[in-house]
């Protein structure tokens, strides 16, 4: 699984950081996030998928 | 758009609905003329107060709030431009002031928050935590041996207002000055006998706000306010008026709207007092999305005006230049074709984008801090007063839930316990040495450390 975090869409509402805290880090100055790498170890996936649910701006997408 | 395509008027306004979120009505039909509006017009045409568009669905406010190139926030109180009304509906006629920048547009709105940004991003926040752990203990300490306590009056209200003057860099001891007129300002009704103390209090926090302006400009302290006197949008440093406005929404977000959140929580959790118990004993898991549903369900901030800024056709329905339009979060939390079972608290629900913080450029500035002053006193009661009993006879509600879905008053219940530390006026004392003396307001770029309390 790969994750991308749209930069445009993103406004920093920081769940996803909440819900899957080793995969998105949250910029220190504006908290916008950003995945730590865009690989999901495996053990992670369905903290992802759920991080894409929840997504107030539906700025997260996994392919 | 071809001149053909625009529709006139009656069709354009089809869906039509009495609605005004003003009255007490819609506080006690919310979820009935939610679901009415979803099922048959989730964007409405509503003649109340001028007339104006109200978007109810989920999906329609999601697709209009993220419309930035058709919608302006912009308040223009001087009429330079184009006369725009800001987020309140109907325009408030007592302060022409612009409401900081959440009454602009870029490129000025986007300055403003780059601007603040690096004192109210994650990192920033949790430097804040011991402050709030200390604040929320004293102030649970006032009561612990009493056996009775007003959730609202002594830990709600208080808290988001001593820290909210914290990281502003105005001295906390200020907070009474501003901590009662902000909440009264909004629970109270327009034709209240009781408005002219309320505008009278409002007057002196205004005052405050302007001397604490002005001696920062002279005298440099750390905080969003000297951020402000320092700031340059579009190349010039705004005029005072405008600053004020911007002190104004930060203090007006800051205070009611956690209150609020916290008061409804506390309430529905001694309701339910086995869901309670579970939250206590899970917190590790289930805090996180607990605090997300209460936001959900109990959506302090209802929703925000705008105004379109040019003819558009947005989910369907055709908009006119100058037209006002209300999104309401409040009902988009409600859609029951984005979450499941909307009016039912589910503490851990998953999937829950709710948009209680707005969407889009205008998310909420201060959501960090919320959140985090929100955990620590909900974790706090239960530790301290796990089996407290609000008592539904004295739970005063706001009449109105059309600025804030808030309460006045929440007394309750429990079994006394100790004192763990000093009291709050001596506990306010050693906070401001702390903030004086480790400049706890800069902001994350200066100063990263967490706020570091020695007793």
């Amino acid at each position: 699984m790969k994750v991308k975090v749209d930069p445009e869409r993103c406004q920093g509402h920081t769940l996803c950081a909440m819900i899957a805290p080793k995969v998105f880090e949250l910029d220190e100055v504006d908290g916008h996030s950003s995945p730590i790498s865009e690989d999901v170890p495996a053990d992670q996936e369905a903290q992802v998928a759920e991080a894409v649910r929840s997504c107030p701006e539906q700025a997260i997408s996994i392919s | 758009m071809s001149a053909e395509e625009v529709l006139p008027d009656a069709d354009r306004k089809k869906n039509r609905f009495h609605f005004d979120r003003h009255t007490p009505e819609y506080r006690h039909q919310f979820e009935s003329v939610t679901q009415e509006m979803q099922a048959k017009c989730p964007i409405a045409w509503s003649d109340t107060y001028g007339g104006h568009w109200v978007a109810a669905g989920n999906r329609e406010v999601f697709e209009l709030a993220r419309s930035a190139e058709y919608l302006s926030n912009d308040h223009d109180v001087n009429n330079e431009r184009r006369g725009y009304k800001g987020i309140t509906i109907p325009t408030p006629e007592s302060m022409k002031i612009q409401g900081g920048f959440l009454e602009m547009d870029p490129p000025e709105q986007r300055q403003y928050r780059q601007t603040l940004n690096p004192y109210l991003s994650p990192a920033a926040v949790s430097r804040w935590a011991p402050v709030v752990e200390k604040l929320v203990r004293a102030c649970l300490d006032e009561k612990i041996e009493t056996g009775q306590i007003d959730f609202v009056d002594d830990l709600a209200n208080v808290v988001p207002a001593i820290l909210t003057l914290a990281m502003m860099g105005i001295p906390l001891k200020q907070w009474t000055i501003y901590c009662e007129p902000v909440h009264a300002s909004v629970y109270t009704p327009p034709d209240s006998p009781d408005m002219p103390r309320v505008r009278q209090g409002q007057m002196g926090m205004y005052q405050d706000m302007f001397a604490q302006l002005a001696a920062i400009k002279g005298n440099p302290r750390p905080g969003l306010i000297d951020a402000l006197a320092r700031v340059s949008i579009n190349g010039k440093a705004p005029p005072d008026m405008e600053l004020l406005g911007v002190m104004a929404l930060i203090i007006g977000g800051g205070f009611d709207t956690t209150t609020a959140l916290t008061a409804h929580a506390l309430e529905w959790l001694s309701e339910h007092p086995e869901q309670r118990e579970r939250l206590s004993r899970e917190r590790d898991t289930l805090l996180d999305p607990a605090t997300e549903e209460f936001l959900r369900f109990y959506c302090p901030a209802p929703g925000d005006g705008r105004t379109i800024s040019a003819d558009c056709e947005i989910a369907g329905v055709q908009f006119k230049e100058g037209e006002r339009l209300w999104l309401s979060w409040a009902m988009a939390n409600r859609d029951p074709s984005v979450f499941d079972n909307p009016n039912e608290v589910d503490l851990a629900r998953t999937g829950n984008r709710h948009h209680s913080f707005g969407l889009g450029i205008h998310r909420c500035i201060g959501s960090n801090v919320a959140r985090m002053v929100f955990k620590h006193m909900v974790t706090a009661v239960l530790d301290r007063m796990p089996g407290y009993q609000c008592d539904p006879a004295g739970a005063v509600h706001y009449e109105t839930i059309g600025v804030i879905q808030g309460m006045q008053h929440l007394p309750a219940t429990f079994t006394p316990g100790s004192r763990l530390g000093a009291g709050l006026d001596e506990t306010i004392e050693t906070l401001q040495r702390v903030c004086d003396k480790q400049r706890l307001a800069e902001p994350v770029t200066v100063r990263k450390a967490k706020a570091e309390i020695v007793h």
